[in-house]
Order: structure tokens, then sequence, then C-alpha cells
């Protein structure tokens, strides 16, 4: 049994981290980058022993700790509300996509001149959250993680990250970040209600998640409360029609925080729906999950068909983003072991996949100031690195073989094709779409004669190199040996009450 | 045959070798790639001579070695592995040599070129593929293989990264056989669905038994033959292949002729006994590669560039497969495949000689090469001869066993008799590039002038695939086939397990008549486009509204780039809007700007004037009063 105090750290840490950017003078900008470095390669390396060491066939909760905070006191009682940490096979992989975007968020932004301290308490104050939320074993503080991954993001966007103006329309970061914050606060309410809900229903005067767990709701009451789960995690996942804070503010955000958002936070949501919904209610998750299924292969569709029509590589990849995560809950909408291992899965490989892609971005964006892909053209000849690259989280995206997409979709499609054939042929169909976006966006841009203009572009920084080198080593790694990760999501997918 | 796995696993090591190091290698590390391939092809060998063995001794049903890949026990187990039977053999064999004889090729083609090291990794890593998916046991490794194959392809064709052509064609290219592709996934998906495995033995043996549902088993069949088609090629997603030549020659001889374009030629052999079973599958498979046949050989009459005639060509063979398949004659695809291998490859290098000589590649330009080029010249009229059909040339052999084959079949003579209507006109247009390339006046004195043979490992490959056209169809005689360890011949040895002994037979009938026509095409080749006159011009004023029909690709990829522009990209577009104007600024802005009008209009009672709330608050005391005193009675 390994000690939960691996976990109590990978909260801790950030956090910690995060206290200790505040007491570094501000003109030391070469200690906060150091600090951050050292933390992010901390918590990767945490985050891997964790992964690793989670024992295949043992405990349904491993790394289990638990800190009384509140109990037997007014209405709660054994209990009621402690610091509950522990991992099953989903979250396993969680924690480790998230010491893999961290870490590399961490290196990209070794270039922000502009108050970088203060990023960096913001930041790691938020990868804080992100461990608190996929570790939390208590639902009070499953909400409070989750709230505190969320909010830093409004300064994160507003101060550091970038407007765009297109000739049709324009974003303000300013409007982006609000979009952002009101929307998923307004969602979290909604999971705020339904907690209550929840605790109420169970009158066991306990935020517990495996004491409710073994709790069996009426099925009237979990068909009624399901909802504000799937929808107010479902925001954050980019459930369409609900997904339109997504491109904008991955769009607006500067390049640590769209790949930490894109890549990790959005996984919250999905994480959520699996945590609170399927977990909690898996009756209330069995009555709605066709509803479910019919918005995500709207999510899957509408995504790649907005994709092709983008002019800016950020917002292609945001609405490639939305189609991604249709997958996800896609996954989660078949209920079948198949189609939610794939959805766990494809959480993962979307996780460092889209992290690249936003490096990727963030290294030409530098530079040229712009992100307008018709601006560019034969970038090959300048920068091959940054096109091999790209190329190879582009083909991760479309679904190639060999990288880690391809797996997950397969699940995905897989388990889909269980129950729901029309949105298993429908998918498919959206990820050819992505072959249609990503191939034109490299043929307009990467290719072709070589635009003078910006002869004065140099090839990516080392520490750029290093994080597109570890992400790809990922995508890799699932690509090719998908047993390590498939062995523990499928333990923890069995065990998911009313998924078969 | 135990050890077939090594047969990828060689050149992806290269691949990785040229990847990290081809930069600090001497000669880009070129070599590395061409000693793997050496090794690759060696290995073949001993994997024949087991398999003839196991055939001498019995029964045999292929080998098959597996390791577990992944599991989620109870609900899906994923094996890879490998499954070697004589279909394998052959394709294993025609891969190796022809991409060996491409890498030496191409050290005198490509030299010099900036992008030597990365050539010869894509290289490496397309053979690796290609042998994945020929040895694959399940279909989900096939998958793999097959999407990598045409990753490579699509890397090799765009790999002048100069040319907006180039990158353009490897867009289309991977684009329109990814549509084929979706069909197969989801063909792929669907039988595992229905079988819980994905091995294709046993899925061969459910779909055989009747274990699988009929529809699906409907479904999963065009699905998984939209995803050949797209492969290979065929109409109507035949549209990439001729663009496809924009990449460098050798990779159009290794890719889009000798091997990946025949990998659909491959799966539809390896899948026949599910299409078997499936009511019209046959016909549908016969009906798409006779389309194909004719029309790529009244474009091929038309086209200007000679890498571009010989790519038609290539889809004429590869209809011509497709025919056989659809008529169950494995043997004779197999047969055509085999030979074509050998022919087109020359041909295509043939081409890249002639290019490589005189940097023009218009057959408009040439002519007048055959003193000029004494080594590619021959080399290229054996290779166009071959394609012909000409007796005892390989291609006459293999086609003659594709009609013969078509004949026995159950399908209509109308199908005969189409595929002997083609005939003429692939002789037709196969001499019509020869005239104007190698005889006739020169077209463009400078260019003539400047043509010199090329370097030695250039030509000795080109010699070689000609010995291998002319000789290679004589596999189909017993004493040759028994002479090379096969035994009871070529027919006999891809036959073992199937349909019992098949011996080669000539039908009398439809060999003369074959003969006949491929030497009156020739003959009229040679008569309209042997002159003095300005051929292309005299062709196209013969009939200038069917001479611009097959100019342009009977209109194909006009319709297709309007329906992506005009239906695709539009689409996006509309959805691109709706999601701004509707979804953002109706759903996101709209209940913003509803609160700041509630505010808006809560806010004016705000007046900040003390005798607004003094009289505000009087109403209230009187209103309060009133109802309580009201509602007291």
């Amino acid at each position: 049994m390994e000690s939960g105090y691996w976990l109590i750290a990978t909260v801790a840490i950030p956090l910690i981290a995060g206290g200790v950017m505040v007491l570094i003078p501000d003109e030391r900008k070469d200690v906060v980058r150091w600090v951050s470095a050292a933390v992010g390669a901390v918590l990767f390396a945490i985050s891997t022993y964790v992964f690793f060491m989670y024992e295949v066939g043992g405990d349904q909760y491993q790394f289990f700790i638990r800190w009384a905070w509140l109990e037997d006191v007014g209405f709660l009682g054994e209990n009621g509300i402690s610091l509950a940490f522990g991992i099953d096979g989903i979250a396993a992989p969680m924690v480790l996509l998230t010491g893999v975007v961290a870490f590399g968020g961490a290196l990209i932004s070794w270039k922000i001149e502009h108050h970088n301290k203060d990023f960096f308490a913001l930041f790691w104050v938020l990868v804080s959250g992100v461990y608190g939320t996929f570790t939390a074993l208590d639902l009070f503080f499953f909400f409070f993680w989750y709230e505190v991954a969320v909010l830093p993001m409004y300064l994160l966007i507003a101060v550091w990250g970038s407007s765009s103006v297109f000739p049709t329309f324009a974003r303000t970061k300013e409007y982006s970040a609000m979009k952002l914050t009101i929307m998923l606060v307004s969602a979290s309410i909604l999971i705020f209600i339904g907690i209550f809900a929840v605790f109420h229903e169970a009158g066991a005067g306990t935020f517990d998640l495996q004491t409710l767990y073994a709790y069996q709701f009426d099925p009237r009451f979990q068909k009624i409360v399901f909802p504000l789960f799937v929808i107010g995690c479902g925001v954050l996942a980019g459930l369409w029609p609900f997904h339109t804070w997504s491109p904008d503010g991955h769009v607006s955000a500067p390049t640590a925080v769209s790949m930490l958002h894109a890549g990790v936070l959005m996984k919250l949501g999905a994480f959520g729906i699996i945590r609170l919904g399927i977990q909690l209610l898996p009756e209330g998750a069995t009555f709605w999950m066709p509803g479910l299924m019919i918005l995500a292969t709207a999510n899957v569709v509408y995504g790649a068909f907005a994709a092709t029509a983008q002019r800016d590589f950020k917002y292609m990849i945001g609405y490639s983003s939305v189609s991604h995560m249709g997958l996800v809950l896609m996954g989660l909408a078949t209920m079948n072991v198949i189609g939610v291992n794939g959805a766990v899965l494809q959480m993962f490989s979307h996780g460092v996949m889209t992290a690249m892609f936003f490096a990727m971005v963030g290294s030409v964006y530098d530079q040229a100031h712009t992100r307008d892909m018709t601006l560019f053209s034969g970038l090959v000849h300048r920068m091959p690195l940054f096109v091999f690259f790209f190329g190879i989280a582009g083909l991760a995206s479309l679904g190639l073989p060999g990288l880690s997409g391809f797996i997950a979709e397969f699940h995905v499609f897989g388990g889909a094709f269980r129950t729901y054939p029309w949105a298993g042929a429908l998918g498919i169909f959206a990820a050819a779409m992505t072959a249609v976006y990503i191939l034109r966006m490299m043929s307009m841009s990467f290719f072709g004669q070589f635009n003078e203009q910006w002869s004065g572009l140099q090839e990516m920084t080392l520490l750029e190199r290093g994080t597109a080198a570890l992400l790809l080593g990922f995508m890799l790694f699932m690509g090719l040996w998908p047993a390590p990760f498939i062995d523990r999501i499928q333990e923890s997918v069995r065990n998911l009450p009313g998924v078969s | 045959m135990d050890d077939a796995w090594l047969l990828p696993a060689i050149p992806v090591a290269a691949f990785v070798i040229l990847l990290l190091t081809s930069q600090y290698l001497p000669r880009r590390g070129d070599w590395v790639a061409i000693i793997g391939m050496a090794a690759a092809f060696a290995i073949v060998f001993p994997i024949g001579k087991d398999v003839a063995d196991a055939i001498g001794a019995g029964e045999f049903h292929g080998s098959a070695r597996s390791w577990q890949w992944l599991e989620i026990p109870g609900y899906i187990e994923i094996r890879m592995g490998t499954f070697v039977d004589q279909i394998t053999l052959v394709m294993l064999f025609c891969v190796t040599l022809v991409a060996l004889l491409v890498m030496i090729y191409s050290t005198g083609y490509m030299h010099g070129d900036r992008r030597y090291g990365w050539f010869y990794a894509v290289i490496s890593l397309f053979v690796a593929s290609m042998l994945g998916l020929v040895l694959a046991d399940n279909l989900l490794l096939l998958y793999f293989s097959w999407e990598l194959v045409g990753l490579c392809s699509m890397l090799l064709i765009g790999y002048y990264n100069d040319r907006q052509s180039a990158a353009e064609a490897a867009k289309k290219a991977f684009v329109t056989t990814r549509i084929g592709d979706v069909g197969l996934l989801i063909g792929i998906i669907i039988l595992f669905t229905q079988t819980g495995t994905f091995n294709i033995g046993e899925i061969l043996h459910a779909a055989e038994a009747g274990d699988i549902q009929r529809e699906w088993l409907t479904a999963a069949a065009v699905c998984v033959l939209a995803g050949a088609v797209g492969k290979s090629a065929q109409f109507p997603l035949h549209v990439w292949l001729p663009d496809a030549m924009e990449g460098p020659t050798p990779v159009s001889a290794l890719i889009h002729a000798a091997t990946m374009v025949v990998a659909g030629v491959y799966l539809v052999a390896r899948m026949l006994p599910l299409f078997e079973v499936v009511r019209g599958m046959p016909e549908l498979i016969t009906a798409l590669g006779l389309t194909t046949t004719m029309l790529a050989a009244f474009m091929g009459l038309a086209q200007r560039d000679i890498k571009r005639v010989v790519a038609y060509s290539t889809l004429n063979s590869l209809g011509l497969m497709f025919v056989a398949l659809g008529s169950g004659a494995v043997g004779a695809a197999m047969l055509y495949l085999f030979a074509h291998a050998f022919f087109k490859a020359l041909l295509f290098l043939a081409s890249g000689s002639v290019i490589h000589a005189t940097e023009e590649q218009e057959v408009d330009k040439l002519g007048g090469l055959w003193g000029k080029l004494p080594l590619t010249a021959p080399a290229f009229v054996i290779g166009a001869l071959a394609m012909a059909g000409l007796v005892p040339l390989s291609g006459f052999w293999a086609k003659d066993e594709i009609l013969v084959g078509v004949d026995h079949g159950h399908l209509t003579p109308i199908v005969l008799w189409t595929l002997i209507v083609s005939l003429p006109i692939t002789a037709l247009y196969m001499t019509r590039v020869v005239m104007l390339t190698f005889f006739g006046e020169p077209k463009d004195h400078h260019v003539h002038e400047h043509a010199h043979e090329s370097a030695p490992v250039m030509t000795m490959p080109l010699l070689l695939l000609a010995v291998l056209a002319v000789v290679s169809g004589f596999v189909v005689f017993e004493g040759v086939g028994e002479a090379l360890g096969f035994h009871s011949g070529w027919l006999g040895f891809i036959f073992n397990e199937a349909e019992g002994p098949h011996h080669f037979e000539v039908q009398w009938g439809l060999t003369i008549l074959s003969v006949v026509l491929v030497v009156a095409g020739i003959v009229g080749g040679v008569w309209f486009w042997g002159g003095r006159a300005e051929p292309a011009r005299r062709a196209g004023a013969f009939s200038p509204f069917f001479y611009r029909m097959f100019l342009n690709r009977f209109y194909f990829d006009e319709v297709y780039q309007f329906a992506i522009d005009k239906v695709v990209l539009a689409a996006g577009r509309v959805v691109a809007v709706f999601d701004r104007v509707v979804v953002n600024d109706t759903g996101v802005n709209g209940p913003g700007e509803a609160t700041d009008f509630a505010a808006s209009l809560g806010k004016r009672q705000q007046t900040g004037l003390l005798p607004n709330y003094a009289l505000a608050i009087v109403v209230g005391i009187v209103v309060i009063a009133a109802v309580a005193f009201g509602y007291r009675g």
C-alpha cells in the first residue's frame, strides 16, 4: 500500500510554490523561472511515480489518506468533511497527464517577462486545484479544488492573454476571460446544487464519496439530479452547445495556460461526469445517456466543421478540441466498458496532443505576433523542427495509428458501435474531417514557397524542443504500448456501476 | 516462418537510425537503409522455403504467430501477430525486391538532394509498414500499417516541399484515400462488434459459417471494400494517383506502382471469402475494376506527361486485378500483381531515367531518344510491351490468366468483352508514349542535345527489372515453378489451400484474339504517332470533344473540387458563422445584455434624491397598512 502523502504532495507542492512566488522579489525573474521549472520537474516525477506505482489488481482506491477536517458538528456526522485523497485507475492517468502538462507549461512559460512571478503564482495555484480535483475523495473538497482550478484562469487570461482582431469580428482578452469565468461559474452552481441534493438525500451527514457511493439513491431522485452534474461538469468539458467559452478562451490565453486549460482542465469536466454523475447516480446516468450521446455527436461533428473554416491557428485547435472532447463524452455516453475506457484514454491522449499544439503555436506566435495561417507559407524551410512537431500533433489528432489518438478513438468508436452505431459512424466521419482541416492548414502555412516576410523567424528554442519531445514521448508511449494505461483504466471502469 | 516479424522490424530500425543520426552519417546514411533492405530481402527466402516445405508436407493453412498487445479481460483482446501464407509470400518478395532496387537506383537519382537522409528514412518506414500490412494476422494491425503506408506516401508525394503543387497533391492523396479508410475502419469495427475478434482467419471463418448477421456483414463488406478502393485508386476514388506523380520518380515506382497501390488488391484477395458470401459483392468489385480500367485506358491516350501516362497505365492494371478478384480468380490476380510489380517499376524507373537525362517530362518536347539512351530506351520499351501484354513478356501470361479466369467466372460475358476491348487501347497508348519519347524527330533540340545516359547505379536496376519483366511470366509453367521450388508450379502453389490443384491453361481462341488485338494496337500506334507531324495535335483534331474529355480526365477532379469547396468547406463556414452569431452573440451575449437591460430599468429607481425615497417609504407604508387592514377584514 503506497502512502497517500504522495497525493498530498501533488496538491501541497504547487500550492506552496504559489505562495513562495509571492515572496520572490519582482526583479528576480530568473529565480522565478528556476523555481518553477524545479517545481514542474518534481511534480512530473511524483506523478510518474504515482502512475507506475498504482498497483493493477490492487485496492479500488489506492494512495488513500484521510485527514479529518470537520466531523460530528452541526449537521455533519462521522467523516463529515475530510481531506480525503485517493486515486483509482481512472484518476491515475489523469495525475500523470497533469504532471506532464504542468511541467511542459512551466518550461514553455520561461519566456514570460511581464510580472512573471504573479503569473507563476496563479499558475501553480491552478495546478494545485487540478491535482486536488483528480485525487479528492470527498464531495466538498472535490468542489473546492474544482473552483480553485477554474478561478485563476480569469486573471491569467485577462492579464497575460492576447486579443485577436479579424476583419469580421474581434475578441478582446477581457471579453474571453469574462465569458469563460461566468460560464464556468454558472455551471458550477448546478454542481453545487447537485452536491447538496445528494448530501441531503443520503442523509448520512457526510460528504465522503466512498460512503455516498454505497448509498442507493431513489431512481426518481437520480433522474432529476443527474442532469445537474452532467451539464454542470459538461460545460467545462466543452459540451455542445455550452462549448462556446472554450475556443475564445483558448485563443486568448497565454501559451502555457492554453496548454493546461485545453490539456487538463477540460478533462476535469469529463472526470466530474464520471466521479459525480456515473458513480453517484448510475441509474440517472443510464436514463440520460442517450441524450448525452446526441449532444456528444453534435460536439464531434460541429467542432470538426467549424475547425475547417478557421484562419487562426488557435481557433482551429480550439474547435478541434471541441470535436475531440466530444469523443470523450461520446465514450462516456456509451456506458459500456470499451467506450468508457476509450473516453479515459481520449482524455489523456487529447491532453498531451492539444498541449503540443498550443506549445507549437506559442513558439511561432511569440515571434510573429500573428496566428493567421493565411499569412504564412513555406515555414518548413525556416523551422523544420517546428513543422515536424506540429505535424506529429496533427497526425495524432487525425487518429494516425502509432500515436495516442488512434488507440483512444478506436475504443470510443468500438464502444459506440455496440450501442449507437449511427453515432460511431458519424464520429469516424468527423475524425476523417480532422484530416481535412489539419492538412489544409499544413499545406497553407508550412509548405510551398517560403514567404520572405518571415525570414526573421527562429527555430524553436531548446526549452520548447524539450517540451515537445516530452509530449511526443507520451504520445508514442500510449500509441505503441497502451497496455499500462488500459490495465489501470479498465479495472476501475469495470467497477463503475451501470457500465456493462 | 516464425521469424517473419523481423521483416518489418529491420526497416523500422533503419528508419529510427536515419531519423536521429542521418545528418552525422557518411552519405547521409543511405547505406543503412539499403543494407537493412537487403537483409529483409534475404530473409524472404528462408521463409519461402519453409512455406514450400510445409506445403510439400501436406495440409498448409498459413503459419501464424502473435503476441498480446492489450486486453480488457472479457471484452477485448488484441494480439499483434504475423500470418504467412502463399499470398503473403508473393507480396513479401515483390515488396522487398522492388524496394531494394529502388533504393539503389535512388542513390543516383536523388544524389545531392538536400533532404537525401529524410528520403531514405521515409522509404524505410514505408517498406516496414508495407511489410507489416501484408504480414498482419489481424485487421487492427493491418489498419495500423495501412495508415502508416498512407502517411509515408503523403510525405513522399510532398517531398519537394517548396512546390505548392506537391503539397496539394500530398493532401489530395491523403484525404482521398482517407475517405476509403473511414470505410475500412467502420468495417473493421463492425466485424469486431459482430465477432469479438480482429483475427482475420477467425473473422473469415465466422463469415463463412454464417455467424455474422446478414445486414451487418453486407455493411462491413462494403466498408472494407471502400478502403481497398481508396488505396488501390479504383473508380470513384482514383483521382489521387495521377497527381501523386508530384513525388520523386523512384517513389512513384515503389509506392504508386509496385507496392502500396496493390495493398487494396491484397486486402480484397485476403478477405475474398468474406466478399463471396455477400450477395452482389463480387459483381460490385468487378464493376468498379472494369470502370477503372476503361476510364484509365481512355485517359491514358491523351496525357502529355510521360509519368502520368504510366500512372494511368497503373490504374488500368489495378482495374484488371479487381476484375480478376471479382471473378474469383485470386491466382490470376496475384500473378498479375507479381508481374506488374516488375514491369511497372521498370516503366517508372525508366521514365525517371529519361527525366533525369533530359530534365523534361512532357512527351511533346521529347522524341528521338532511342540512340541517346542506349540502356534506358530498350528497358522502357520492354516495360511498355509487357504492359501492353505482348507475347511472350510477363504481362501477356498474367493478362491471359485473367481473361481465362473471367471467362470461367459466373459473371456476364459483357465483362469479358469489355476487357477485350480495353486491350488494344492499352497497347495503343503505351505505343504512343514510346513513339513520342524515343522515336520520331526530336521536338526540342536543346533537350535532345543535352540528353545523356544515366549512371550505372540507375541503369543496372533497370536492366534487372527488364529481365524480370521478360521472364517473370514464365512461372506459370509447372516446370519453371518446380525448378524454382514451388510444388506443382506457381498456380498450384498459390492455390494449394483454397481450390485444390489449379493448372495453367490456355484457351487458344481467347489467347489468339488478345494477341491479335494487342498487335493491332501497337501497329496502330506506330502508324499514327511514328511520323514527323505534330502528333499530339493530330490526335486532338481527330475528335476534339473526346480529346478534351480524356485530357481533362472526364472532369472528375473538377467535380470533386467543387464538392469540397462548395459543400464541405462551405458547410464549415456556415457552422463557424453560426457558432459566432447564434451561439455566442445571441446565446452568451444575449443573457448578458438582458441582464444589463433589466439592471438599467432597476437602477432608475436609485435616483439618490431624498424626496423620492421618502415618497417610496410613505407609499410603501400606506400599501402595507391597507393590505394588512384589508386582510383582517
